[in-house]
Parts: structure tokens; sequence; C-alpha cells
């Protein structure tokens, strides 16, 4: 917890304990995994940062695809393995000007592209919980590294549920806010229209803390929002009295997992014995099995964009090749893995003129379709609560049995999407465990720019479950 | 369309090996399904979303010089230089 | 057979904003490489637009100035290619919603005035530059991300001459408004032409041919001129023309096939997620608008038509923008229109040129330029007089002062010049004789006497006739 940290600092001094945090996860990533980089104790912006800040001398992490000038960004692709970045991202100044010390750089799937962090250049990201497990993606790195007890924070993006997945097979809180809100500028992008900057943290305190430090207008992202940042952590309040919160139907109605059912409903009758006021909500049938169909389109052709800059000859780990062609074509096919490549295949051609109307635009007005729905849920509602997923984190080896058309897949294990489509505010946080006794997390979403009220319902799951600062030991 | 991948995957200036060709057309089966998935759902008179949120902003950057990194700055994650230029080999248009 | 030419023209230019269209690193020329950039212009990793202000109101200018319809919804789209010199692997362009449209400009042709239409004009940016060697292409990145609009005509025009004209006058027009340098040798215009033949009377348009990187106006007539023969050859034979784009070898003088346009590339336009549409605002467009200068239509008829200057002139004096601001600086202290012009085109471009200035620095103020002109209608001083007083002024003399100084004010006065006259009769009988006897020279004599008597001051032609007056009364 960012306390707790402080607590600590205040006691030994900022560098003693972003040393022994180091050590931990060094310590931790022989078990996990879960770092591309370790960064050298560095307090050059401690003088001129906020003394009293959320974040002043805590040692903190990011995802591999925030750019941090002079410290190497990979985004978790051979192709950028030499990239060192000439600038920051707004989050990562904003970071530094708040006085948090930067310890590790974590792992990724390749580009953000994936929820398994199993297509990770330095290789997949174990779980906590169960090391033959994946902690999920594609911010697996951040998530083990708050779950592991190293660091109180990180920070992860989100473009289909890449904070939110992870953070419940990881156990923790994790916090994709509204589009907008937390400056895009200088993340390694995945699908812009979709893309979202988050973290993770161990309490619903310390997500309004973050919040409040991360959030704002920035000239550098014409997507970022004018709004005020309030302060989240000052105004936090559990009362849930006459609250009215909408239970996704498709959500429920597709998982098979009867404990996760269990603790969820329980937590629905404590809200209720607590004042809000619980109903169910419903996608329509058809449309929410296109959910994940019409995200795959969108968010791979825009990807397919978004990395054409990735081609060798400004940066990143260019190949020799007798021409130009060649060079791009050498450094390509050597820099991104199959995956990636595959899915570039297929984001190009649903742009293809021929395609555009049939496949890419056809997906954008499904999206609209999903989010007219969702949006009219708001008018008679302050949040919608599901289980985040449908099981805990999958094996690392072996397939997951699951039907990439069945309902379980589409719906249960993908419903998160649909906040990417949106854009609106959606979190993650411990609900419990599964039958096989790996945690699982209940998702909250509220209206857009609402991540006070979002945070405020969390606060009170979390006393209603009790799982404030939970957390696993690997060493 | 096994012929085409490969077409394809040039256009985007890399390659596939025969094994991700034969992957690849698996997903292709998949997109085909999903694409039918998608063919169910009435769009008549919807829209295309492009963006979160439709509200159109009005921020225009003021036209003045702010950030500019130097030379070597602009080097420094080059593969090859030549006279303070980014060095490929001949391009020819 | 006989075949009628269809050009149409895309224009591509730069704008003369102090920054990029979507960073704020400098746009500038002849500096060193790869030094006038920031991560966004190379396509950095993370990177993100940021659309400049300026450039839109450069763009609603244009869009003014060729009368069209302004779209206040700004939206941007990405055009997807690989190239080395492009360094996101795509261009943000407007190809879904250009701010201009339906516009059209007026061109002098021999068969008088004709309307071409501009279907539209957009905003995008430029790429980076490369230089070719032996070893290897080398890239400056200084150029990429300059703001640029793309202007493209319909396909109106009928002869090289026409599209000279059309070039000509957008590049006055845009020259004018201040928003580019608009030189074409230097790339900051850069001109592609799209041409194709059909015999005579037919609607259906034949398979054309683009002419790329036309680097002048003269380029642009030869190039179409050479074109239409070429293509008329090929269709004589009974052949057709091949769809291609074509350069112009200025050495040869003629157009050379660099690739075949079949099976083109398809760009994969899609919106562009980061820029969210824009909404100007009516103000903002106003505001642009209301700052544009006038425009050389409306500066040629006013020449001609307010101040009955010849087009000729007027043509002249509009070549630059400090000319004819100078030539209207001057018209604040003065009346005398064509005197002003023979003065600006006569002495004044004289010391332009000789010093090798421009209008903006020119040595002479407009005031004292309107003095001069004044004291030569006033007759106060010969135009000889105001010779010797130009050239002071170039020194940078005030006129008045200069003429005062130097005694120089013409003597205009009728009593004074009268008894001055009589002087000289008196001293000069044998003149009164001569002119008499009808020698004229005699007369020439007698002015001649007066102006030296009165130092060079007296008025020639009022002395020439007071002496006339007097002589009869002799």
């Amino acid at each position: 917890m960012l306390k707790t940290y402080q607590e600590e600092v205040a006691a030994k001094g900022v560098k003693c304990v972003a040393e022994e945090t180091l050590a931990k996860a060094k310590a931790v990533h022989e078990k996990l995994n879960n770092v591309v980089t370790f960064v050298d104790y560095d307090d050059s912006h401690l003088e001129s940062a906020n003394k009293d800040s959320y974040f002043y001398g805590v040692p903190i992490a990011l995802k591999d695809n925030v750019n941090t000038k002079g410290i190497r960004t990979t985004a978790s692709s051979v192709i950028l393995d030499n990239y060192i970045p000439v600038y920051d991202a707004t989050i990562t100044k904003k970071l530094k000007e708040a006085g948090a010390i930067l310890i590790a750089k974590t792992s990724l799937d390749e580009l953000g592209m994936g929820g398994t962090n199993k297509c990770a250049a330095t290789g997949p990201v174990l779980n906590p919980y169960d090391l033959d497990r994946i902690s999920g993606g594609s911010s697996g790195g951040s998530a083990t590294i708050v779950a592991a007890n190293v660091v109180p924070f990180a920070i992860g993006t989100d473009t289909g549920d890449s904070i939110r997945k992870p953070a419940s097979y990881c156990g923790v809180v994790g916090v994709k806010p509204t589009y907008g809100r937390i400056s895009r500028y200088g993340i390694i992008p995945y699908a812009s229209s979709l893309d979202h900057v988050g973290f993770f943290t161990r309490s619903v305190e310390d997500a309004a803390k973050a919040l409040y430090t991360l959030a704002g207008r920035d000239d550098h992202d014409m997507t970022s929002s004018q709004l005020p940042v309030e302060d989240y952590y000052a105004l936090l309040n559990s009362d849930v009295a006459g609250k009215r919160i909408g239970v996704l139907k498709n959500v429920t109605d597709a998982i098979n997992d009867s404990k996760i059912m269990d603790q969820f409903n329980a937590l629905l009758d404590k809200l209720t014995e607590k004042g809000a006021i619980i109903d169910y909500v419903e996608l329509d049938e058809a449309l929410v099995r296109t959910m994940l169909p019409a995200y795959h389109i969108i968010a791979n052709a825009e990807a397919t964009a978004n990395h054409s800059n990735l081609d060798g000859i400004r940066f990143g780990n260019t190949q020799e090749g007798a021409t130009m062609e060649e060079v791009m074509v050498k450094t390509r096919t050597n820099g991104f893995g199959k995956l990636i490549r595959q899915r570039f295949v297929i984001g190009s051609y649903v742009l293809f003129v021929e395609n555009q109307e049939k496949i890419f635009r056809k997906a954008q007005k499904v999206r609209r379709l999903l989010v007219d729905q969702y949006a009219s849920f708001f008018n008679n509602h302050d949040a919608i609560i599901a289980p985040a997923a449908g099981s805990g984190a999958p094996l690392l080896e072996g397939a997951t049995g699951i039907d990439s058309l069945s309902d379980e897949y589409l719906i249960a294990e993908n419903h998160l999407v649909i906040n990417n489509f949106t854009g609106y505010p959606s979190m993650t946080m411990p609900l419990g465990y599964t039958e096989e006794n790996m945690p699982v997390g209940v998702n909250i979403s509220t209206r857009p720019f609402t991540e006070q009220e979002m945070f405020n319902i969390a606060l009170s799951v979390e006393e209603i479950t009790g799982l404030k600062n939970l957390h696993k030991e690997v060493c | 369309m096994k012929l085409e991948y490969r077409k394809l995957a040039n256009q985007l200036m890399f390659d596939l090996s025969e094994e991700e060709i034969m992957e690849l057309d698996r997903e292709f089966e998949t997109l085909l399904k999903q694409i039918d998935l998608l063919d169910s759902i009435d769009t008549e008179g919807v829209e295309p979303m492009v963006y979160p949120f439709q509200q159109a902003t009005s921020y225009l950057r003021e036209d003045e010089v702010d950030e500019v990194i130097t030379q070597e700055e602009a080097l420094s994650n080059v593969h090859k230089t030549r006279a303070r230029h980014v060095l490929v080999p001949k391009v020819v248009k | 057979m006989k075949y009628e030419t269809v050009i149409g023209i895309e224009i591509h230019c730069e704008l003369k904003t102090k920054t990029k269209m979507f960073s704020s690193a400098p746009v500038s020329f002849a500096k060193q490489p790869n030094s006038c950039v920031n991560v966004i212009d190379l396509g950095h990793p993370g990177t993100l637009p940021c659309l400049n202000k300026e450039a839109v109101r450069m763009a609603i200018k244009a869009c003014t100035a060729l009368n069209m319809s302004i779209e206040p919804l700004v939206r941007f789209d990405r055009k997807n290619y690989y190239y080395s010199d492009l360094p996101k692997g795509f261009q943000i362009t407007q190809q879904f919603h250009p701010i201009g449209s339906n516009g059209f400009l007026e061109i002098k042709t021999d068969d008088g005035i004709k309307n071409i239409r501009i279907e539209r004009l957009h905003m995008e940016e430029d790429t980076a530059k490369q230089f070719h060697n032996d070893f290897g292409t080398m890239i400056d990145y200084n150029r990429a991300g300059t703001p640029l609009v793309e202007i493209v005509s319909c396909p109106d025009m009928r002869s090289g001459k026409e599209a000279a004209a059309y070039v000509e006058k957008l590049r006055s027009i845009l020259y004018y408004l201040d928003v580019s340098d608009v030189k074409m040798e230097e790339g900051s215009m850069r001109c592609d032409v799209n041409i194709s033949l059909r015999p005579e009377g037919s609607e259906v348009f034949g398979t054309k041919c683009e002419i790329k990187n036309l680097n002048s106006i003269s380029n642009v007539q030869k190039a179409i001129e050479f074109e239409i023969e070429r293509q008329s050859k090929i269709l004589d034979e009974g052949g057709s023309v091949k769809q291609e784009t074509r350069r112009f070898d200025e050495a040869k003088k003629e157009t050379v096939s660099m690739r075949s346009k079949e099976g083109s590339v398809d760009y994969k336009y899609f919106p562009e997620p980061n820029i969210t549409p824009i909404l100007l605002s009516e103000e903002f467009i106003q505001g642009a608008i209301d700052t544009m200068p006038e425009l050389p239509d409306s500066l040629l008829r006013r020449l001609t038509e307010d101040y009955g200057i010849g087009e000729t002139e007027a043509n002249i004096l509009i070549s630059t923008r400090e000319e004819i601001a100078y030539f209207d600086a001057v018209m604040k202290h003065s009346k005398n229109a064509k005197l002003v012009c023979n003065w600006i085109l006569g002495d004044v471009s004289g010391v332009i040129n000789k010093m090798n200035l421009d209008f903006g620095r020119c040595p002479i103020k407009p005031e004292s330029l309107a003095e001069l002109i004044a004291m030569i209608e006033a007759k106060e001083i010969s135009s000889k007089q105001a010779k010797e007083v130009f050239e002071a002024m170039v020194e940078g003399a005030e006129p008045r002062e200069y003429v005062k100084e130097h005694n120089m004010a013409q003597n205009s006065d009728t009593g004074a010049l009268t008894a001055l006259v009589n002087e000289v009769l008196d001293e000069n009988e044998q003149s009164i004789i001569d002119f008499k006897a009808g020698k004229d020279r005699a007369a020439k004599f007698l002015v001649g006497q007066s102006m030296k008597k009165s130092k060079g001051t007296a008025n020639p032609q009022m002395a020439n006739e007071i002496l006339m007056q007097e002589l009869a009364k002799r």
C-alpha cells in the first residue's frame, strides 16, 4: 500500500526502500519472469518533485510499453529490443513529478496484443498463486509485481481487458478509467480508439490516490479530456444506500463455476443489505456474441496501421538488407512474433477497399449498437457489476478447451471488452477464489468520468469482501 | 486464398513461414465465421463508431515552436547514419 | 483525327507555419539535417499528433480565396503505405472530409475568362527528404510533418496554356495570402498533371497519364504540350495510351515513363482515431477570413478601374506583395496614381534592383516619394530637378528640405518672371532683332538666358510664355 511504503521511506530513506524493493523484484522475477528491464536507483528527479504527493519516494513499476527517456522500452517485442526512448510518456513525467521511484519495466504480451502474457519476447509471465498458471495479459508483468507484494502500484494498459483480466487472475485491483482521463501520449499503442492507460494497486484507497496523480488534460493527446480531476481519495465514501446497481445477466448466465457465482451472489446480498438496489440488465443475446469478433476486427485494423512505424529505419532492431524494402521486410519478419504478423494480415485485410464496408465498418456499426444499448442501462442505474471472468487463471500449458465461438468464451471470458468500446470507467477487484482456489475478481463499471462513483462502490465491495491488500509472497 | 497470404504479408513488409500460413488459414476461417455473426446483426442506418465519445473537440495547438530534440537524439536509435543523415540501402523510387 | 485534351491538376503546397502540422518542431529550410524534428516527426513509438491552429487558419484562407465551401468539422484519415520517407507508415490526410470543396478559379484564356472548378482542398503532412547516392539513400527528416494543402482541380483545362494559367493564378493567390512560399523550383509548391485525350465531341474520358513533380510553370506547359503530341500519335496509330506515371525530362524536353499505374495500391484509408473531430467555431473561421489580404484579382481591378493604370503596368505593380503595398502607401499621400505608378516602375524599381532590395526595404519612404510627386505636379520643380532630388532621396534626403537647401524651388511668380525676362531682353537687343527677322533660334537663346539668370529656378514653360508676350510688346 502506498502509505505503508511512504512510512517506510520516512523511516529508512528513499534509497534504502528502493534498493530493498529492487532486490525483492529481482528475486520475484526469478520465479515469475515478470520484468523486462530493472531500473537502477535514480533520484535526480526528487529534488523538484512534489514532497506531499501520494507517491513521493514510493517504488513503482511501469508496463514496458510506457516510454521512459534513456531507459530501454521494448513493448516486449524483438523489434524494439534495443529501443532507448529520447522522451518520457506524459504519465512517466507525472510520476516523476510526484516523486515515484521507478524500479522495473514489466513484461507484456508483445505490443499489448494478447490476453495471456505468453506472447512476450522474454517468455511467459507466471501467476504468483500457481506457477503452472498464466498471469493473464497483456499487463501480466505489472499485475504480478503488485500481486507478489513487490510494489504497491504499477502502470498497465487496457485495450480489451488487459488490466482488468490479469487483475482478476492475480487478485489485485485493476483500474481502467474513462477514455481520455489519463493521457496516452508516450504509450506504445495497440488500437488507438480502444487503448486506455490504467494501473494496478492492492486497495481502492490507493486506486483513488493513483488516478488523482495520473489523470488530467494533456495537450499532447487530442483525445484527452478537459474535465477537471477530482480528489478521489479525499472524497471516498462507501455508502451505497440508494445506489442502483445492475448485474450484467449475459455474464452471470454464461459462467459455469458455481463457487464464483456463490461468492458473487453473496456480495450482491451484502450490497443489498447496505441499501443498494440490485437488479439485472441484459444485452441483446445476438449482439453480445458479436462483441468479441467486432473487437478483433477493429483492434487488429488499428494495430496494423499503428505499428507500421516499426520498420527499422529510424529506430529498432534493424536487420541488414540489400534494398530499403529488404531492410524493412527482414526487420519486421525477425522483429514481430508470428501471432502479431498474423493479426496484422487480418487487420490489413479488413481495411481493403473491397472489404471495408462489409467487415471493418460493419464492426464499427456493431460497436455503436452495443455501446448505445449498454449506455441505456445507465438511464436507471449508477453502476453495472459482474464477475470479471468465468474462471481463474488458466494453466500455462495446454489449450483452454473453450471453443472460440462458445458463449463461455465470447461472453463470460471476454465481456470486459464492452467498456473499451464505450470508453466508460471500469475496474476489477478481488471477489474471492475459484473452485481451484485461484483468485477471481468482480468488475464494476459506471458512467463516463464518474470514477468517484466507481471507487465509492468499490470501497463498499472491499469492505464486504475484506480482500484489501491481498497479495501472495512467492519467495 | 492460401497463396494470397504471403502477398498480403509482403504488402505489410514481412514474411510468413509455411507453417504460419497454415495457421493463418485457420485464423481466416474463424474470421469468416465472425463475419457471419456480424452479418446477422441489422445495422441499417447505423453510423460507424470511430471514437468512444462523439462530441467534437475544439482544441488546436498554437503555432509556437516548443519541443525539438537534438540531432544526436534524433539519430541515437538509428542503425546507420552518414553525414548526420539516416542511411538506408539505395531506394529506387 | 482531332482530339480534345482533358487536364486536371493536383497541387501540393507547403504552408508557411512556424511549426509542423502535428508537432511543435520548427518548419525550416537549409538547416542541419535532422535538427528540426521531434519524436512525432520521426514516428517514434507512442507519439500522437496534435493539430496546428495556424495551419487550419491558412487552409481556411486558401479555401475562401478559391471560392470553396468550408467544412467546419475537421476530420483526418490515415493513408497507409510503407516507404522510407514516411515515418509513421501512414500519412495523416483528409481523405473523406476535406476542409474545402467545390470551389473555382477564374483564368484568362484566348477566348476570355474561364472558370476552372476546384474539387477539393485538404490538409496533410509532408514526407522526409531523400538524397540518392551510389552508396545508398540518405534521409533528412526535417521536412517530415511540414503542413501541406493539396488542391485538386476538376478536369477542366483543355491546353497547356490554360494549365499554366491555372497554376500561375493559384500560385499568385497563395502567394498573396502569404500562406506559402510557392516556390516550385524549391518544392514548396509541387504540381502533378493528369492528362488524357479524347476524340473531339466525345463525352467519355480517355486513359490518363499522370506527370509528376513539375518544377516550373513553363515546364507544366511544355510537358503537357509534349504529352498531347505523344498521346495523339499513339491514338492516330490505332494504339491505346497506357495508364502510367510519367516525369518530365527537362533536358530532353519530353516526358518519360516512371511506373505503370495498373494494379494500383490500396491505401486502406480509415479515420484517424487519435484526432477526435474538431468543430471550428464561426468566430474562428470568420477570424481567419477577416485577416485575409486583398487578392490579385481585386488589386488588378482597383488599379485599372479606380486608378486608370494600364493592365501591363498594374500586373507589374502586383507582382510582389511588397510592391503593391508600397504603391498603396504612396497613394495615401498622393492623388496622381499614374505618376506614382510611373515613378515606382521607373526610378524606384531601378534603385531597388540596383541595390538588390525588395520594396519592403525601399530606401525611399512612401510619403517622401508622394511629396516629390506633389512638387512636380505643382510645378515647383522641373522633372529634371526631380531626378536630382530623387538621387538625393536615395541617400536619405528629405525632398522639400533638399529643394529648399539647394534653392531649387521653381519660380512661377508671373511678376518676378516678367521682370527677369525684361532684364534679359534689355541685355540682348540683337536677339530681339533676330527674332523679329524670323530666327526661331533667337527665342530659344533668350529662354536659355532667362533660365540661366534665374539659376535654373524659373518655370521653363512660364518663362517661355512670358518671353513671347514681352517680345510681342517690343
